[in-house]
């Protein structure tokens, strides 16, 4: 039988309570994830947009492609801003879990850094030259999908792989240089292909929403952004359906039962699923009428909340599979009180703060429009 | 070197994300209140050039120095995060609002009022220096952690001995690198004269600053640190050396090419300029990670992610006893050693290559390397303990032997000196010299024929529980007896006096036999002696 070896719990206590991690955690990775799948997501409609727009006869694909290669940097920006608070937090509740299999698969894991780089300058070349519709414009974007999909994939293995101790030192003795990959796992393939296929529903439903802010200045074209929206969003959660139960089956029985038994995964579960499928049927619903009413919204509302409910059960299968070798409540804290006041006050201003500016922003777009008006 | 690599780079560019948002804001400022059109029109193209380095390559290298450490040393990144993981919450935030602050700042020129965006420039510089002010804690606390070693208090590990000195020394390289980035985007007719001079302002001003922070800060760095200082690090001495040379020369650039004669500042020597910022920052980064050797965190835990507390434990129980990933089960392997290497060595050193151990035990055979290994921390250098039981240290000498092929010689009289001199610097010249200033042997063998020298060599391991048992081939001896004899009796200019030399015991805490002892030779520095300073 393979020896099952996982690095010992850091010998320091915890500086603050668990749930309190457990809370910030899930809250700054679904903010990842909506970020990051703007941004991936983002990145597959423009350039699907941006090839579709390259004939006349598509002048609202084009459109959207402009429009959205001017967001891309910044998502990203976000994407990565918000996953390094993510990956803080992760650190501190399985930091030996996550540094091990970091480590297995290291080469690629450092590879993240570069082809992030790559992937930015390229969002950044696109929102340049995107306009002109020329070039290698194109080319350029479709490395930067290409390479966010390698990422994705890099981190699809090690977040799996940080879960399967008993996978661990086989790949240790076969690779000892950090070549490995984690695709022995059967749920690899199913959660990368869940995350990718999310990333585009996800946003779907952002474009629906925006297509309704669109349509009060141009109704036409705000229509056709939320219908086409509708449209993928529908068809993109129904294979994600699929595909949910692709890793579903995939994921041994053992661990699989440990979440299905628990209550609270349960619900979790549950929730998602209602959730889903109510925001699935108020945006389809919504974008159908001739003016799409203000359930595409709703419907946009629910898909985040659904998200966020995926989050959860996200994390609690990770509970379910590191249950043999970690509990966290077992784990001592010694609180570092002041410090996590101060922390919490700073982040409600960094909040505002950022808050106030895109206040500023919005307020020096409202006087310039008027003042064009009054022209 | 990973970390070395990707840290300088970001530390290059995330001081200059400090000091560059101070020198667009305040260039703003001055732009708009002198309604000068083209030192605004140069905010905006520097605005631009600014996010596009800082936002990408300077928050992604950041990344990736949490995705390096992580790797190399992840006990130590666990440490520090569980030590300070609100430190970096603190710092995250102040890094949100740095991003979204640079992203607006650069697309709301046109969009924003003037006050708006102004405001949006002062909040990306306080945000940014906050964020440096975080992590200066957080760094300056790796190599002093002052009481925090007792108490384990947050504040006293944030705030401690070089946390001031070292955040004005960040600063006032923040601003050096402000100045030099920004002749990058000198405008091409119209204002570039003023904003050369301006830029010039920003690094003579760093510069002027940084000496007198940087001599405050070497002066609360701890007693083992200073010994480094001393001139006999050949690494350090470098940085040093190189440190004041790239900061001159960027001043004496500044001073010509930018204040006197701004038409000068072309292309070329901005480059050079570059050079010379990225040649300062590597030498900072080189001393700030060398002054800490062999800890990583000081008092707390090695280079090479041992913690201190638990080298006794593995001295009397083995490395195996408490590893997770070992690639044999076969203590008594080359393999078991080669897996050893890559626990506790491979930290700081390659095989080969960066930090090449084949090149430092050329000579050896397994048995003196396994026996050198337990005195490692009082060779020349900065050597943690090895942390290892006998066993250990047989099958890691094994693998040190294994990456040299034996040496064999055919000795002649031509040759004997310069073989004698190579077999000293393999088997003795880790510990001693012959009229050196480290453990001198001058004393010992001063008027001693070669034949008298190679009488002592069977009884050496019996003189002192440090030195190492004599296995040398007999040829080898000889000539190296012959080297000794003929080193010891050559005429002397002058005495050489007792230097205080780092070795790894400057900074242990374990108890340890003093070096020297038995030796017979009183002029001998015991090891330890830094830590009397």
């Amino acid at each position: 039988m393979q020896t099952i070896a996982i690095p010992r719990v850091d010998p320091m206590p915890l500086p603050g309570p668990v749930w309190l991690f457990t809370g910030l955690l899930l809250v700054v990775f679904t903010l990842h994830v909506i970020a990051m799948n703007s941004a991936l997501g983002g990145g597959i409609w423009t350039l699907w947009n941006y090839l579709r727009g390259r004939h006349s006869e598509h002048p609202y694909s084009r459109r959207l492609a402009n429009e959205l290669s001017q967001m891309l940097p910044t998502l990203l920006a976000f994407t990565v801003t918000l996953g390094v608070a993510a990956l803080l937090f992760v650190q501190v509740l399985f930091g030996n879990f996550l540094y091990t299999s970091s480590i297995l698969i290291g080469s690629l894991w450092l590879a993240v850094i570069p082809l992030v780089m790559v992937a930015y300058y390229g969002y950044y070349y696109f929102s340049y030259k995107a306009e002109q519709g020329k070039g290698i414009a194109g080319c350029v974007l479709a490395i930067s999908v290409c390479v966010l999909l390698t990422i994705g994939f890099i981190f699809v293995n090690n977040m799996t792989l940080m879960l399967r101790p008993d996978r661990w030192l086989g790949m240790y003795r076969a690779h000892p240089n950090g070549w490995n990959l984690n695709v022995g796992d059967y749920t690899v393939i199913p959660r990368y292909l869940h995350i990718v296929n999310g990333a585009i529903a996800l946003f779907a439903a952002i474009l629906a929403h925006l297509g309704m802010r669109k349509m009060k200045a141009d109704a036409e074209y705000g229509r056709w952004l939320v219908q086409r929206a509708a449209l993928v969003f529908a068809a993109c959660t129904g294979l994600q359906f699929l595909l949910g139960m692709w890793l579903l089956l995939a994921i041994p029985r053992e661990i699989a039962m440990t979440l299905l038994r628990d209550p609270l995964a349960g619900a979790v579960f549950g929730l998602a699923l209602v959730s889903v499928i109510a925001a699935m049927l108020l945006i389809l619903l919504g974008s159908l009428a001739e003016k799409p009413s203000a359930l595409v919204n709703v419907g946009f509302g629910m898909s985040l909340v659904t998200l966020f409910l995926m989050v959860c059960l996200r994390y609690l299968l990770r509970l379910a599979y590191l249950k043999p070798y970690i509990n966290l409540s077992a784990l001592a804290v010694k609180p570092q009180v002041g410090v996590i006041g101060i922390f919490l006050l700073l982040f409600v201003g960094g909040l505002a703060t950022v808050g106030y500016m895109l206040w500023l922003v919005a307020r020096g777009v409202k006087t310039r429009a008027n003042v064009a008006v009054m022209r | 070197m990973l970390i070395a690599l990707v840290a300088v780079l970001h530390v290059f560019v995330s001081h200059f994300a400090v000091g560059g948002g101070f020198f667009l804001v305040t260039t703003e400022r001055m732009a708009r209140q002198e309604k000068d059109a083209s030192l605004l029109d140069y905010c905006k193209r520097h605005s631009k050039f600014f996010a596009l380095l800082t936002l990408v390559f300077g928050a992604i290298s950041g990344v990736g120095i949490w995705f390096t450490i992580g790797l190399v040393s992840p006990e130590a990144t666990s440490t520090l995060i569980h030590a300070f993981v609100w430190a970096w919450a603190i710092e995250w935030v102040f890094f949100f609002v740095e991003i979204a602050a640079a992203i607006i700042y650069a697309k709301t020129w046109d969009s924003l009022p003037e006050g708006d965006h102004m405001i949006v420039g002062w909040i990306y510089f306080v945000a940014a220096w906050m964020s440096l002010f975080v992590i200066n804690g957080i760094l300056t606390f790796m190599l002093t952690p002052g009481r925090w070693v007792e108490t384990q208090n947050f504040w006293d590990g944030i705030f401690n001995p070089t946390f001031w000195p070292s955040l004005v020394a960040r600063t006032a390289v923040s601003a050096i690198l402000a100045g030099i980035f920004g002749y990058i985007t000198l405008p091409k007719e119209d204002g570039r004269e003023k904003v050369s001079r301006w830029a010039s302002t920003w690094l003579i001003g760093g510069a002027l600053v940084l000496p007198v922070s940087l001599w405050w800060y070497f002066s609360r760095i701890p007693l083992f640190s200073q010994l480094y200082m001393n001139g006999v690090m050949t690494g350090v001495r470098h940085a040093v050396r190189g440190g004041i040379a790239f900061t001159g020369l960027a001043v004496a650039i500044a001073l010509v090419c930018g204040v006197w004669k701004p038409r000068w500042m072309r292309p070329p020597v901005v480059a050079l300029l570059l050079v010379c910022g990225l040649g300062m920052i590597g030498a900072g980064e080189y001393l700030r990670e060398f002054l800490r050797k062999p800890w990583v965190i000081n008092k707390v835990m090695y280079a090479n992610d041992i913690r201190a507390a638990e080298v006794e434990g593995l001295q009397a129980k083995g490395v195996r006893q408490s590893a997770n990933f070992l690639l044999t089960d076969d203590a008594t392997s080359t393999e078991y050693g080669k897996n050893l290497f890559q626990l506790q060595c491979g930290s700081c050193h390659a095989a080969s290559g960066y930090r090449g151990m084949n090149r430092r035990v050329d000579g050896w055979d397994a048995a003196f390397a396994a026996d050198i290994l337990q005195h490692i921390h009082m060779l020349r250098g900065t050597m943690p303990p090895y942390a290892g039981d006998e066993t250990d240290r047989k099958a890691l000498g094994q693998y040190l032997a294994s990456l040299n092929p034996a040496w064999q010689f055919n000795i002649t009289d031509a040759n004997r000196l310069e073989i004698g001199e190579k077999v000293f610097g393999a088997r003795c010249g880790h510990c001693h010299t012959v009229n050196g200033n480290f453990r001198p042997l001058r004393g010992t063998f001063e008027k001693a024929t070669p034949s008298q020298v190679q009488e002592v060599f069977p009884a050496l391991g019996a003189m002192s529980s440090n030195m190492p048992d004599f296995n040398a081939p007999a040829d080898q001896a000889e000539a190296l007896a012959f080297y000794i004899s003929h080193e010891a009796n050559l005429p002397l200019a002058h005495k050489p006096a007792p230097a205080e030399i780092p070795t790894g015991t400057n900074h242990s805490q374990l108890v340890r036999p003093a070096a020297g002892v038995g030796t017979g030779n009183a002029a001998l520095p015991a090891a330890g002696a830094g830590e009397a300073r």
